[in-house]
C-alpha cells in the first residue's frame, strides 16, 4: 500500500518536471518568433545549450563515475572538426581549403549524420586513449587527459594534415544554427528554429544521458564512484565500465563540439584551449557534481553572465555625471573570477548538490503536505 | 554432504620481506560454516583477499568447485560464486538501501549499455527489483529500503552488506568480522541469522571473527592461524582445548603483557 502511494508521488514529480521542460521549450519557440533575432537572449540560449550538453557529459565522468578527466576540449575539437569537414558544401571547398587545393574530402554528409559521426569519432579517440590512460587514478588521470587535449590541438593544426583539417586555417561555410530557420520562397525566414533546434538536440542528448544514469549501468558507475573495491567485489568489472563511461562522455562532448562549431560559424583548433575545459569544469562544479539539472542551469547562468549580464563592466559607465571607477575592458573577468571564488569557497555543493529537478518538486510536495497536515491538526 | 566447495592449497603471500600468509591449506565443504581465527595481524584478511582476488598469491592455488580461480580478477571470482563482506563496512554511500542491493544484481545482467539505456531490458530490470524487494524482506531491511545506506545504525549496515553480497547469488559467502562493533545481543542474533541464510540460500559460509562466542556457537570447523601459519584445525571443542591455540591467544611467558591486552580487546 505505502509502496503504491510512493510510486504515484514519484510519477507526479517526474511528470511535473517534464511539463516544466516542455513549457520552457514552448516559451523559447514563442520568444523566437516574436523577439528580434539579434537579441542577446538567443545567443545565450544557443551557447548555453551547447555548454549544457558538454557539461552534462563531463558530469557523467566527474560527478557520477568519479573519473577526474580534463580532456573535454580535446573531444569537442574532434567533434567540431569532424562536423565541419564533412558538412562543408562541395562547391565551397575550394574557398575553404584554398591552400590545400580544395582538400581531400569531396563529398557532403547531412547535418545530423555528421553530428553523429562527430560523436562517434570522439568516442573512438576516447577508446584508444582510454586503453593506457584509464589505468591512472584521480589527479594523474586529469593530467594525462589534459595532455591529450593539448596534443590533439597541436595535431589538428599540423600542416601535413592540411588536406583534411585545413591546417591552422579555419573551417567555415558549413551549415550553422541559422540554417535551421525555415525560409519562404522569397528567402525571408518564416519560422525561426535557430534557437529551438540546438536546445532540442541538447535536450535529447541529455535525456539519453539521464536514461543511462538511471539504468543498471548508471548504478554500476555510481557504485564505482562510491567505493571501487566494493563495486569490484559485487562483480562490476572496473576497466570495462570506466571505458564505457569515458567513451559515452566523449561521444556527447563530440556532439557538443559539433554544436559549438554551428554556434561559432567557424572552427579553428587553437580556440579549443585548456581554458575551455576549465570553463566547463567550473559549470559542473557550480551546478553541483552529480546533478544533471545543476549542470544545465549553471551552463545558462554562466554563459549569460560571461556574454551578457556582466558586459557592462567592460565599458565606461557614467551614473549621474559621475564616472564609475575601475570599469574598463577586462574588468568583467575580474568580477567573474571573484564570483567563482565565492561560489567555490562558500557553496561547495554547487547550486543543486546531487539533487535533480524531480527531487526538488518532491521536496516542495512534501513540504506542502506537512503544512496541510499542520493546518488540519490546528 | 562432504562435497568440497573451496579448496585452498599451500597458499603463501609475501609483501617484500614480510610473509603475511605462510603455506595455508584449507578445505571447505558444501553447507559448512568454517571460521578462520587468529590474533590480530595473523593474516586472516590477507587470506580472504587472496580468495576473493584482491591479492595475487605469491604461491599456491585456490580452487572453487573444481575450478582453479587463482589470480582471477575480483569481479570474475564474484561471478563464479564467491561473495564477501568487508571488515570496515564498504556500502555505496550515495545510494539507498534498496539501490545498494539492486546494484549487486548488475553482474547477472544480460543487457548491454544500449539496451539498458533505452529500456529494452524492462523485464530484466523488473526482475532485479522484485528480487531485491524479496531479499530485503528476507533479511528484514524492507522497511528501511528508502533510507540512505550510511544513515542506518551500525548493525543494520552490516546486515545490508550481507544482503548485498547475497544478491550476487553466491555459493560461498565470505564474512570478514561480521560481528565487529556489535553488542552481545546483536552478536547472538547475527549468529542465528547466518545459520538461517545458510540454509535458505544453500550457502557455504567462511568467516573471520573475533567474537569467540559467535565462532564457537555456529562453526562446524575452525582453522587457527598465527603469524600467517596454520597452528590448529578442528571442531570448536578440539580447537578450544588445543595447547598451541591457547598459547597463541593467551601468550607464553615472555608475551604475557601483550596477550593480556589482546584478551581485553576481545
Amino acid at each position: 500500500m505505502s509502496n503504491n502511494l510512493q510510486k504515484k508521488k514519484i510519477d507526479s514529480a517526474t511528470i511535473l518536471s517534464a511539463v516544466i521542460v516542455l513549457a520552457v521549450y514552448a516559451l523559447v519557440f514563442l520568444a523566437e518568433q516574436t523577439l528580434p533575432a539579434t537579441s542577446m537572449l538567443f545567443t545565450v540560449l544557443k551557447k548555453g545549450a551547447t555548454y549544457a550538453l558538454v557539461a552534462v557529459s563531463m558530469n557523467l565522468l566527474n560527478g557520477f563515475t568519479g573519473l577526474f578527466s580534463l580532456g573535454q576540449a580535446g573531444f569537442m575539437l574532434i567533434g567540431a572538426y569532424v562536423y565541419g569537414i564533412f558538412t562543408i558544401p562541395v562547391m565551397s571547398r575550394m574557398d575553404v581549403y584554398q591552400y590545400y587545393n580544395g582538400g581531400l574530402v569531396q563529398f557532403t554528409l547531412p547535418v545530423f549524420v555528421a553530428m553523429l559521426l562527430a560523436g562517434l569519432a570522439a568516442a573512438f579517440f576516447a577508446f584508444l586513449i582510454g586503453l593506457p590512460v584509464l589505468r591512472l587514478k584521480s589527479d594523474y588521470l586529469a593530467i594525462a587527459t589534459l595532455g591529450f587535449a593539448e596534443i590533439i590541438r597541436a595535431l589538428f593544426q599540423w600542416d601535413k594534415l592540411g588536406p583534411i583539417t585545413n591546417g591552422s586555417n579555419m573551417l567555415r561555410l558549413f551549415p550553422t544554427f541559422n540554417d535551421f530557420n525555415i525560409r519562404g520562397a522569397d528567402g525571408q525566414v518564416t519560422v525561426y528554429l535557430s534557437t529551438l533546434m540546438p536546445l532540442l538536440i541538447s535536450g535529447v542528448c541529455i535525456g539519453v544521458i539521464i536514461l543511462l544514469i538511471n539504468s543498471t549501468f548508471g548504478r554500476a558507475l555510481r557504485a564505482m564512484k562510491d567505493d571501487e573495491i566494493a563495486a569490484e567485489a559485487m562483480g562490476i568489472r572496473l576497466a570495462s565500465h570506466k571505458r564505457l563511461a569515458f567513451c559515452i562522455s566523449s561521444f556527447f562532448a563530440g556532439v557538443g563540439g559539433a554544436m559549438l562549431a554551428m554556434y561559432q560559424n567557424t572552427v579553428q583548433a587553437k580556440s579549443f584551449t585548456t581554458a575551455m575545459t576549465y570553463e566547463i569544469l567550473l559549470i559542473v562544479v557550480i551546478g553541483g557534481l552529480g546533478s544533471v539539472t545543476g549542470s544545465c542551469i549553471s551552463s545558462f547562468l554562466f554563459v549569460a553572465c560571461s556574454e551578457w549580464w556582466l558586459r557592462f563592466l567592460d565599458q565606461k559607465q557614467v551614473l549621474g555625471g559621475f564616472e564609475v571607477p575601475l570599469l574598463r575592458n577586462g574588468f568583467r573577468l575580474v568580477v567573474f573570477s571573484i564570483i567563482i571564488m565565492i561560489v567555490v569557497l562558500f557553496f561547495r555543493q554547487g547550486i543543486m548538490g546531487t539533487k535533480e529537478l524531480p527531487d526538488l518538486i518532491r521536496g516542495w510536495q512534501g513540504r506542502g503536505k506537512r503544512q496541510a497536515k499542520g493546518v488540519r491538526s490546528k | 554432504m562432504s562435497e568440497n566447495v573451496l579448496h585452498i592449497d599451500h597458499l603463501t603471500m609475501r609483501f617484500g620481506g614480510v610473509v603475511a600468509v605462510n603455506d595455508l591449506s584449507m578445505d571447505i565443504n558444501k553447507g559448512e560454516i568454517v571460521a578462520l581465527i587468529g590474533p590480530n595481524g595473523a593474516g586472516k584478511t590477507t587470506a580472504f583477499n587472496m580468495v576473493t582476488g584482491v591479492y595475487q598469491p605469491t604461491e599456491g592455488h585456490i580452487t572453487l568447485l573444481g575450478q582453479d580461480i587463482t589470480g582471477r580478477r575480483p569481479d570474475e571470482i564474484t561471478k563464479l560464486g564467491i561473495a564477501r563482506t568487508f571488515q570496515n563496512i564498504r556500502l555505496f554511500s550515495s545510494m539507498t538501501v534498496f539501490e545498494n542491493v539492486l546494484t549487486a544484481h548488475h553482474l547477472r545482467r544480460t543487457s548491454n549499455f544500449l539496451t539498458a539505456t533505452f529500456r529494452l531490458n524492462a523485464a530484466e530490470e523488473r526482475r532485479m527489483r522484485q528480487e531485491t524487494e524479496a531479499l530485503l524482506k528476507e533479511v528484514g531491511l524492507y522497511e528501511l529500503r528508502d533510507e540512505m545506506a550510511t544513515s542506518l545504525p551500525y548493525g543494520k549496515q552490516r546486515l545490508l552488506e550481507i544482503a548485498r553480497a547475497l544478491a550476487t547469488k553466491p555459493s560461498v559467502l565470505l564474512l570478514d568480522e561480521p560481528a565487529a562493533g556489535m553488542n552481545p545481543q546483536e552478536t547472538e542474533e547475527l549468529g542465528e541469522f547466518i545459520k538461517q541464510i545458510k540454509d535458505k540460500f544453500q550457502l557455504t559460509v567462511f568467516l573471520i571473527e573475533h567474537h569467540m562466542n559467535l565462532v564457537m556457537g555456529i562453526s562446524d570447523r575452525i582453522y587457527v592461524i598465527d603469524f600467517g601459519k596454520q597452528i590448529a584445525e578442528g571442531t570448536p571443542f578440539e580447537v578450544q582445548n588445543n595447547p598451541a591455540v591457547i598459547a597463541a591467544y593467551l601468550g607464553v611467558e615472555e608475551e604475557e603483557g601483550q596477550a593480556e591486552e589482546e584478551v581485553e580487546q576481545r
